[in-house]
C-alpha cells in the first residue's frame, strides 16, 4: 500500500471540505457568528445536485451554476429574516438560533425526502485513473477538486479586487469601523452569509456522487467545518482552505492505518489540541486581538 | 523614609509590532493621588492593564506592596490589594446595584450578610443608597461611574486605578467624584488617576506622569507639568486630532 | 413565607401525584420524562444560566452516567449507589478535561468544545467493545435492593429526589458567593475578574456540580430504562434539548428549567403519540383516507424534533428571556 494514496485522495476530499470551512469562516469573520447550520446548508447543496440530477438530468458538476445563486439568495433572505436579528444579542442565543433554523431544515428533509439515504450515480462515479503506477485518483474527487479549486480563486479575486469585496474585509477585520468608513454593514453580513451558503451548497453538491445523502448528513459535516476553521484560525479565509486539506488527508491517513471508525475522533481530538495548544490557530498571530 | 507602594520599572507593551508603551519607569507614594495624563491613544489604558494583569507587560517588571506582580492574573491582583475601574463602565448589567457592589465585597468576606453590610456602607460612600435594587444597567452614566468606584471600593483596595472616572460626566459631577476620591485617599488609600481632561487632573494630583506615544514625556507636580513646554506641546499637538 | 408555602404546595403535589392518578405506567412514565428533563435542564442552568457557559454537550455527563452504572452493574454487580458514584468520577474527569482545556479561552470556543468532547465521548462508545458499540447495553436480572422493577413509581420519587436536590443547590447557590461570582462571569468577565474573581476556577466548579447531577440522572435514567445506547443517551439532539427546555422557561431562572419541562415534555408526548393528528381527524377536519390525514398519521410522530426547531427559533427571536421573563419584565 503507497502512502501516496490516501494523501492523494485526502488532499482531493480536503479540498470539498475548505469549501465548507471557507464560506463558515467569511461567516464568522464579518459577523461574528458561529454557524451551526452550516452542515445543513450543505445537506441541502446535496439534495439540490440530487434532484437536479434525477429530475431535470443535469449532471451535478453542470447543476453548480444553477445551485450556487439558488443558495446565494437563500443564504441572503435567511440573514435578512432571521439572522440581523440577533446580531448583536449575547453570541449564546446566535448559536441557538442557527441550532432553531439547522433542526428546521434538516427535519423538514427528514419529513419530506424521508430518512432513506439517497445515492447520486453518475456514469463516472466509480471511475478512477492511475497515477504513478499503484495510486488510483476518483475521476468525481478530481473534477470536485478543481471545481474547488477554481472556485476558490475566483473568491479570492472576488474579495481582494472588487469593492464589495473588499468592503466585506474590512467588515470582517474593524465591524465598527467600516462602519464609521461608510460600508453598509447590514448589507455586508447578508453578502457574507449568502456567499458562506453558496459555499456550503457548493461543497454539499460537490461531495454528493461520493456521499450518501441524508437528511441528517449535516451534522458531522458541521463539526468538520468548525475544525477546520478553529484550525485555520476563526475567521481567516486562507486558513481555512489549509485547514480542510490537512483534516481531508489526517482523515484519510486515519481511515488507511487505523481504521474509518475512529477517524471522526480524530478529527475531534485534533480540534481540541488544537484549542489547547494553539487557540489562535495554525495560522493566527499570537497575541492579536 | 519614603515608602513606595507600586513601582514601575521599564515597562514596555507590544501588540505585535506595535509599541504601545514604551521603558515607562515611576514609583508611587503611599496616600498619594498620582495623575496619568496624556492624549489619546499615548498608552494610559495600555499600562493600566499591564499594572493590573490583563496584558502582561512586554518586558519590565511592576512591584506592589514589595511584590512582583508582572505575571499574576487581574484576580491575584485584586486580592493583593490593587483594584481598577473601567474607562467603558462595565456594570452587571442585570444585577441590581446592590449586588454589583456585593460582588466586591465578597473578594474579603465568604459571608453574604457580611457582603451584604459592606455593600450598603460603600454604596452610602458614593451616595448610591437610593438605588440599591434598582438593576445596575438601567443606571444613567454618572451613576454607573459611581457604581464602579463603590464596587472597588468594596474590595477594601490599597491602591485604587481610575481610568477616567469622570469622562463623560459634567461639572458638578464631576466634582462630586473628587470630593468622593479625596475622602477615600484621607480614609488611607492611593490612587492613580488617568485623566484626559487637564483641569481635573491638576486641582486634585500631587504628583503627575505625562505619557505621549507610549513614552513617559515628563514627571512632576501639577504647577510643574503645567508649565512643562513638552506637555503643551503634546496636548496641543494632540488636541487637533481629538 | 409566602414562598415557603408555595415550595410545601408543589412538594406536596409531586408526591402525592402518583397516588392520585393510581399506576398507569403511561402516565408515571410521562412524569418521570417530565422529572428528568426538567433536572437535566436545571443541572445545566447552573452553567449555563447562571455562568453563561453554554454547553452543547451535556449528553456526555449523562451517558457517562448511564454506561457507567450499566457496564459495572452488568459486568461486576455492584451496588448500584457505588455504580452511580463511579458515573460521577467519570463525568468529573470528562468535566475536567473540557474545562482545563476551554475555560481558558473567551466566546465561542466553549459552545464548540463542549460539542467536541460530547462527539469524541458518543464516537467512542460507540466505537469500543466494552460499551456495547452500536447495539448498547441491556440490563437484565439484575436485583436493585428489593425493588419491584416493573414498577416506575420508584424512579418518579427518584427523579422527583434529584430535581429537589438541584433546586435545593441552585437556590442556595444564586444567593451565595459563588452564585454572585458565576453571574458577574456571566455579565462581564473583564469586571468580574478584576473584582478578584478567578474565572476559571468558578467555571470549573460550575461545571463539575452541573456535570456531576447530570451524571446522577444519566445513572437513573439507565437504571429505570434498562437499555441504553449512544443515540438514547449520549446524542447531540438530547443536549439541544436540554438547553431548549431551560430557554424556554427562562435561563437563569430558579424554576425556568421546570416550567420549561412542563411545557415541552408535554408537548412531545402529544407529538409522539400523534395527538393532534388524531385529534384533526377526530374533529371531522382531515378525512383519515385522504392525502393530508394519511401525512399526518405517518409523520407527525416523528415530527417533535422540526417542533423543537421552530420552538427554538421563535423563543430566540420573541421570548429571549423565555416564559418566566414575561412576568419579570419590570424590575
Amino acid at each position: 500500500m503507497s502512502f501516496l494514496q490516501p494523501l492523494i485522495s485526502g488532499i482531493l476530499t480536503g479540498g470539498v471540505y475548505a469549501l465548507a470551512g471557507i464560506g463558515m469562516s467569511l461567516v464568522f469573520g464579518v459577523m461574528n457568528i458561529s454557524n451551526f447550520a452550516h452542515g445543513d446548508l450543505m445537506m441541502l447543496g446535496m439534495y439540490l445536485a440530487f434532484f437536479a440530477f434525477t429530475l431535470l438530468h443535469i449532471d451535478p458538476y453542470i447543476s453548480l451554476v444553477l445551485i450556487i445563486p439558488i443558495a446565494f439568495l437563500f443564504g441572503y433572505m435567511m440573514e435578512k429574516v432571521f439572522i440581523n436579528r440577533v446580531i448583536h444579542h449575547p453570541h449564546q442565543n446566535q448559536i441557538l438560533l442557527t441550532v432553531g433554523l439547522g433542526l428546521i431544515m434538516s427535519n423538514t428533509a427528514l419529513l419530506a425526502f424521508t430518512s432513506d439515504p439517497k445515492i447520486l450515480t453518475t456514469t463516472y462515479s466509480s471511475s478512477a485513473f492511475n497515477l504513478l503506477g499503484d495510486v488510483s485518483v476518483s475521476v468525481p474527487l478530481l473534477l470536485s477538486f478543481l471545481i474547488t479549486c477554481l472556485i476558490t480563486v475566483i473568491l479570492y479575486l472576488f474579495l481582494s479586487k472588487t469593492s464589495t469585496g473588499m468592503a466585506l474585509r474590512a467588515t470582517s477585520q474593524n465591524r465598527e469601523a467600516a462602519q464609521l468608513m461608510g460600508i453598509n454593514v447590514a448589507k455586508m453580513s447578508a453578502i457574507a452569509f449568502g456567499i458562506g451558503t453558496a459555499l456550503a451548497a457548493t461543497a454539499g453538491a460537490l461531495i454528493a456522487p461520493t456521499y450518501y445523502i441524508h437528511p441528517l448528513a449535516g451534522h458531522s459535516f458541521l463539526l468538520k467545518a468548525f475544525t477546520i476553521c478553529v484550525l485555520g484560525g476563526l475567521g481567516s479565509v486562507v486558513g481555512a482552505g489549509v485547514g480542510g486539506i490537512i483534516i481531508g488527508v489526517v482523515e484519510a491517513m486515519s481511515s488507511t492505518y487505523l481504521s474509518s471508525d475512529w477517524k471522526d475522533v480524530i478529527v475531534f481530538v485534533i480540534f481540541l489540541a488544537v484549542l489547547l495548544f494553539r487557540p489562535q490557530g495554525l495560522f493566527g498571530k499570537k497575541g492579536g486581538q | 523614609m519614603i515608602q513606595h507602594l507600586l513601582h514601575i520599572s521599564h515597562v514596555s507593551k507590544h501588540f505585535g509590532g506595535n509599541v504601545a508603551v514604551s521603558d515607562v519607569s515611576f514609583s508611587v507614594e503611599e496616600k498619594q493621588i498620582f495623575g496619568l495624563i496624556g492624549p489619546n491613544g499615548a498608552g494610559k489604558t495600555t499600562l493600566f492593564n499591564c499594572i493590573t494583569g490583563f496584558f502582561p507587560a512586554t518586558s519590565g517588571d511592576v512591584i506592589f506592596d514589595n511584590k512582583k506582580i508582572n505575571t499574576l492574573r487581574p484576580d491575584q491582583v485584586c486580592k493583593l490589594g490593587m483594584a481598577r475601574t473601567w474607562q467603558r463602565v462595565k456594570p452587571l448589567g442585570s444585577l441590581t446595584v446592590l449586588e454589583n457592589v456585593m460582588v466586591g465585597a465578597f473578594s474579603v468576606t465568604s459571608s453574604t450578610r457580611e457582603a451584604e453590610a459592606i455593600a450598603q456602607e460603600q454604596l452610602k460612600v458614593v451616595g448610591l443608597s437610593d438605588y440599591t435594587t434598582k438593576s445596575a444597567g438601567s443606571l444613567p452614566i454618572g451613576l454607573k461611574k459611581k457604581l464602579e468606584l463603590a464596587r472597588v471600593l468594596a474590595t477594601r483596595p490599597k491602591m485604587l486605578l481610575l481610568d477616567e472616572i469622570c469622562g463623560g460626566l459634567n461639572h458638578t459631577e464631576t466634582d462630586t467624584i473628587l470630593d468622593i476620591i479625596r475622602s477615600i485617599r484621607k480614609k488611607g488609600a492611593t490612587i492613580i488617576f488617568i485623566e484626559h481632561d487637564m483641569k481635573a487632573v491638576t486641582s486634585i494630583c500631587d504628583q503627575i506622569v505625562v505619557l505621549n506615544s507610549g513614552e513617559k514625556l515628563a514627571e512632576g507636580t501639577p504647577a510643574e507639568i503645567t508649565n512643562n513646554p513638552d506637555v503643551i506641546a503634546a496636548y496641543l499637538g494632540g488636541g487637533h486630532h481629538a | 413565607m409566602k414562598q415557603i408555602a408555595f415550595i410545601a404546595a408543589i412538594a406536596a403535589i409531586a408526591i402525592s401525584l402518583p397516588l392520585v392518578i393510581g399506576e398507569s405506567p403511561y402516565f408515571i412514565g410521562i412524569l418521570i420524562s417530565l422529572l428528568m428533563m426538567a433536572a437535566l435542564s436545571s443541572a445545566w442552568n447552573i452553567l449555563g444560566g447562571y455562568a453563561g457557559q453554554y454547553s452543547f454537550g451535556h449528553a456526555a455527563y449523562f451517558g457517562a452516567g448511564a454506561y457507567t452504572t450499566l457496564i459495572l452493574l452488568t459486568l461486576y454487580n455492584l451496588n448500584p449507589l457505588l455504580c452511580m458514584a463511579m458515573g460521577v468520577v467519570v463525568a468529573s474527569i470528562i468535566a475536567l478535561i473540557t474545562g482545563s482545556i476551554v475555560f481558558r479561552l473567551r466566546g465561542h470556543y466553549f459552545g464548540l468544545a463542549s460539542i467536541a468532547v460530547a462527539e469524541v465521548v458518543r464516537l467512542s462508545v460507540l466505537n469500543f467493545e466494552f460499551t456495547g458499540g452500536a447495539q448498547g447495553i441491556l440490563l437484565s436480572d439484575v436485583v436493585l435492593w428489593d425493588l419491584d422493577l416493573n414498577s416506575k413509581i420508584p424512579f418518579y420519587y427518584g427523579m422527583l429526589l434529584v430535581l429537589a436536590v438541584t433546586l435545593a443547590i441552585t437556590a442556595y447557590l444564586r444567593k451565595s458567593k459563588t452564585g454572585y461570582y458565576l453571574q458577574a462571569i456571566r455579565e462581564d468577565q473583564d469586571a468580574a475578574s478584576s473584582l478578584g474573581i478567578n474565572i476559571s476556577f468558578y467555571k470549573n466548579k460550575a461545571l463539575l456540580i452541573s456535570a456531576a447531577l447530570t451524571s446522577v440522572l444519566g445513572s437513573l435514567y439507565g437504571l429505570y430504562i434498562r437499555f441504553i445506547d449512544t443515540s438514547a443517551v449520549l446524542d447531540l439532539r438530547l443536549s439541544i434539548e436540554i438547553i431548549l427546555t431551560a430557554i424556554i422557561g427562562g435561563v437563569g431562572t430558579l424554576w425556568g428549567p421546570v416550567v420549561g419541562a412542563l411545557l415541552l415534555v408535554p408537548l412531545a408526548e402529544m407529538l409522539r403519540s400523534n395527538f393532534f393528528g388524531d385529534m384533526l381527524i377526530n374533529a371531522g377536519l382531515v378525512s383519515e383516507t385522504s392525502g393530508v390525514g394519511m401525512f399526518l398519521k405517518d409523520n407527525l410522530a416523528h415530527a417533535h424534533v422540526l417542533v423543537y426547531g421552530i420552538i427554538t427559533v421563535l423563543c430566540i427571536l420573541y421570548l429571549p428571556k423565555g416564559v418566566l421573563g414575561l412576568f419579570r419584565r419590570k424590575k
